[in-house]
């Protein structure tokens, strides 16, 4: 949707101007000719952004962020003060009533667009991110959680809206993913972010605890995340960011884990970092299985966790997984369907995969989804989805899901 | 599960665990630790020997009360965790800010 932006000045040719201006550049531009009618157009539906010129009669611009800033609705609403050239003690003054910038009067007209959008993107997640924080904190509450349990149904339908239905089709490689919810409302969760003509962001998530509030982070850590990846920063740094985020404003016992990198199509890179999560594993075309456990602490419980980026080279045929536990931790049946291969072939120089494997006969486990993941490499990776899903009811002698699971699986194409 | 807990010396609380801690019993598991915490006990081990699984709440659970502890001047320690469990700890990396013990002597001499 495009952002709003209120434009006040008495003069109408600067007004007429500035509309003219912004318009193309995608905003939707409201003006108003004095200070009341600011006031009053900005209380009855907030905009994303005040220009505001501070030389008006009747009431300046002072006088008009003071209002803004007493306000519940506006107070949070960023303003551009536009003053006259040299006036620093305005430039000053305006900064300390609350203004985020000023422009100086004559402006030019790049630097105006320019400035709106520096403004606007500085204060874009904040806006986003602090109703759901508001929320998250009376979802703490007896009366809160009451109040918010209505709208658990809506939070599912807006949580499978949130998760893409498709992977993206990337040239030289093929993505395929698996979602299945034992719930109304998933912890599980993925995203693909296009960041560059060969540049994909990739992450995989799991939120823990439990109802609304987890249903909350999960939205919360989602939309952080688009917001900051489209910086050149490392996932780890990313990482980071978002845990220190979620670590300051959420109980202890609310936390995620989650694996976030950046596949990169020119150099058949995956830079990613992990944050407490299953490991990855890659399978290679000399049939080897590596567990990629490069990474740090789970998200969101300590502020001062840190984490470390690692890369991995995709050779043509080489499959990368991720997936939840979920899918490792998967009860076995009665007949968990024998496995004459099990294990890893004791030639490989990865015969320690999952050294400290949870048992498999009692629980699916990493190791033998790496075993049905190599048995089954040469297939496209949806049909390894199929297999991996499959190869769990075999084991579980269910197809009924005991907790949510997520699966994605890139392939390199040979 | 079932648990006890055993008072020794130096007001050291042992919380003996047996069973997986998963779906319900991780609510007892939770008051069980806060109620240790509220009488004044801040010194807590937490033996794992019998505890073949957890699950990412009774993970939660842990993390809060470690912090809680912290802050009263206490600490939370882990008695032998069992592979699947320390599994747990070690992708988490939870196993780099809690401290993990062997030996119930070893668990107690950490609080000396």
């Amino acid at each position: 949707m495009a952002e709003t932006i209120l434009v006040v000045d008495d003069d109408l040719d600067i007004l007429e101007l500035l509309k003219m201006n912004l318009e193309p550049e995608g905003y939707n531009v409201r003006t108003a000719s004095d200070g009341d009618s600011a006031v009053q157009s900005a209380c009855t539906d907030p905009p994303d952004l005040i220009l505001l010129d501070v030389m008006m009669p009747h009431k300046n611009g002072f006088q008009v962020i003071e209002e803004l800033k007493d306000i519940e609705e506006t107070k949070s609403v960023p303003v551009i003060l536009v003053t006259a050239r040299g006036q620093t003690e305005d430039k000053v003054r305006g900064l300390d009533t609350g203004a985020d910038d000023y422009i100086t009067k004559p402006f030019d007209l790049r630097e105006v667009t320019a400035r709106v959008e520096a403004v606007l993107g500085r204060t874009r997640p904040i806006k986003y991110i602090n109703p759901l924080m508001r929320a998250m904190g009376e979802g703490f509450s007896e009366k809160g959680l009451e109040q918010l349990a209505g709208h658990l149904q809506a939070a599912a339908a807006i949580q499978k809206k949130l998760l893409p239905e498709q992977a993206p089709s990337i040239d030289g490689f093929d993505i395929a993913t698996l979602l299945q919810s034992s719930t109304s409302v998933s912890g599980d969760f993925y995203d693909f972010i296009p960041l560059s003509e060969t540049q994909i962001g990739i992450v995989l998530g799991d939120v823990k605890g439990n109802g609304i509030p987890a249903a909350l982070l999960m939205v919360m850590i989602r939309t952080a995340l688009r917001l900051l990846c489209h910086e050149e920063d490392t996932p780890a740094l990313i990482l980071k960011r978002i845990n220190d985020l979620v670590a300051r404003d959420t109980e202890a016992d609310l936390f995620a884990t989650m694996i976030y990198g950046i596949l990169d199509t020119e150099t058949s890179t995956f830079t990613y970092s992990n944050g407490g999560h299953c490991y990855p594993l890659r399978w290679n075309t000399a049939r080897n299985i590596d567990v990629l456990k490069t990474g740090g602490m789970l998200i969101g419980a300590f502020e001062e966790a840190t984490f470390t980026t690692g890369t991995c080279l995709l050779a043509p045929g080489d499959i990368l997984v991720f997936y939840t536990d979920g899918i490792t931790e998967t009860e076995a049946g009665d007949d968990p369907g024998s496995d004459e291969n099990h294990g890893v072939s004791e030639n490989s120089e990865q015969s320690d995969v999952y050294p400290d494997a949870i048992p498999t006969d009692t629980f699916y486990g990493g190791d033998r989804l790496a075993v049905c993941l190599s048995k089954n490499a040469a297939l496209s990776a949806s049909a390894l989805c199929e297999a991996v899903v499959n190869d769990l009811a075999l084991f579980s002698g269910s197809t009924q899901t005991p907790d949510d699971r997520a699966l994605i699986v890139i392939k390199r194409d040979v | 599960m079932n648990f006890d807990t055993t008072i020794g010396e130096e007001n050291i609380s042992t919380l003996h665990v047996e069973g997986k801690i998963l779906g319900n019993a991780t609510d007892t598991f939770r008051k069980e630790m806060e109620m240790q915490l509220q009488t004044g006990y801040d010194k807590l081990v937490v033996d794992l020997t019998n505890v073949p699984l957890i699950d990412s709440s009774a993970l939660g659970a842990i993390v809060t009360t470690l912090k809680s502890c912290q802050e009263s001047g206490g600490k939370l320690v882990l008695l032998n965790p069992q592979k699947a469990v320390q599994e747990v700890l070690e992708v988490t990396h939870l196993a780099t800010v809690i401290e993990i013990y062997d030996t119930e002597e070893s668990a107690r001499d950490a609080f000396m």
